[in-house]
């Protein structure tokens, strides 16, 4: 291991320790101001009613929407770094690079993949909210059609990143 | 719905009117872009064939340098944008103002970064 690949791996050590503090502050902001307890019984609970009931599924893809865009984000901050070496060496990118091969980046790739699928489509479809009165019964069936959408492609897509490794 | 008059107060314009366009246009772009990035460079090419050779045969268009670009800009102004909500909402009153510098220089340092890179290669070639 060189000392290029290890300040790489720190800094996408240190950007997923930063994306995980988020989502929890992100879910103990949400629990607090919806006096929401977070138990996984009042969970399946909710998500036991008929579907029209279901109104909080808006404010779970809301929270989602963010820890997956500060992930992106954070993750593209890195990704700047790394790309840049080529125009100082093409072999010190390549150096750095590699590890993008490796099983444990395929997985992170698996991870970043789902969170742009998942970003690329629900803003979508606040777009769509916000451009067409489509009542919040369609608000909750397109965000059905944004979690397929994301479970389907993210499936496939993992299947074909990790599928030389495997 | 309708905008309340009274915080109505520059022109005719709803406040926070243009922030609401620069994230939902550069959103729009980036849902192409991004999502055309990733599978070009994970789906359609293995990751372990984009090392410089794969960078250099790619950057040889102006199509793609264009591409890259237009994806840095539109990715930074729309994180940016977001992290800026994301500030006002979860930081502490006192601290709003400092995390906006800290935002603006890293989206600043990101960008110049960015574009020093493309710059670098067109010059080059």
């Amino acid at each position: 291991m060189t000392t290029p690949q290890v300040a790489f791996l720190a800094a996408l050590g240190l950007i997923l320790v930063v994306v995980v503090a988020f989502a929890v502050l992100v879910v103990v902001t949400a629990a607090r101001n919806t006096g929401d307890s977070g138990s996984s019984a009042t969970i399946v609970l909710r998500l036991s009613r008929a579907p029209r009931d279901r109104v909080e599924l808006g404010r779970w893809a809301f929270w989602a929407h963010r820890v997956s865009g500060v992930a992106i984000f954070a993750f593209l901050a890195l990704h700047l770094v790394d790309v840049s070496l080529y125009t100082v060496s093409p072999g010190l990118y390549d150096e750095v690079h590699v590890l993008y091969g490796s099983v444990g980046l395929r997985l992170f790739e698996c991870g970043l993949l789902v969170a742009i699928l998942f970003h690329a489509f629900n803003g979508l479809r606040l777009l769509a909210m916000d451009l067409v009165d489509i009542g919040p019964l369609g608000a909750r069936r397109l965000l059905s059609a944004v979690v397929a959408l994301t479970l389907v492609l993210g499936a496939g897509g993992s299947a074909i990143i990790l599928a030389p490794v495997l | 719905m309708s905008v309340p008059r009274a915080v109505a107060v520059r022109g005719n314009r709803p406040p926070g009117l243009l922030t609401w366009l620069l994230i939902r246009v550069t959103g729009l772009l980036l849902a192409v872009l991004v999502l055309g990035h990733f599978a070009v460079t994970h789906i359609v090419t293995d990751v372990a064939e984009t090392g410089s050779t794969f960078v250099a045969e790619r950057w040889g268009s102006a199509l793609i340098l264009g591409w890259d670009w237009l994806m840095l800009g539109a990715a930074v102004l729309h994180g940016a944008a977001g992290l800026r909500v994301i500030v006002v909402e979860y930081a502490p009153r006192t601290a709003v103002r400092v995390l906006t510098i800290a935002l603006v220089a890293l989206s600043a340092a990101m960008a110049v970064l960015g574009s020093v890179t493309i710059l670098r290669v067109i010059l080059a070639a």
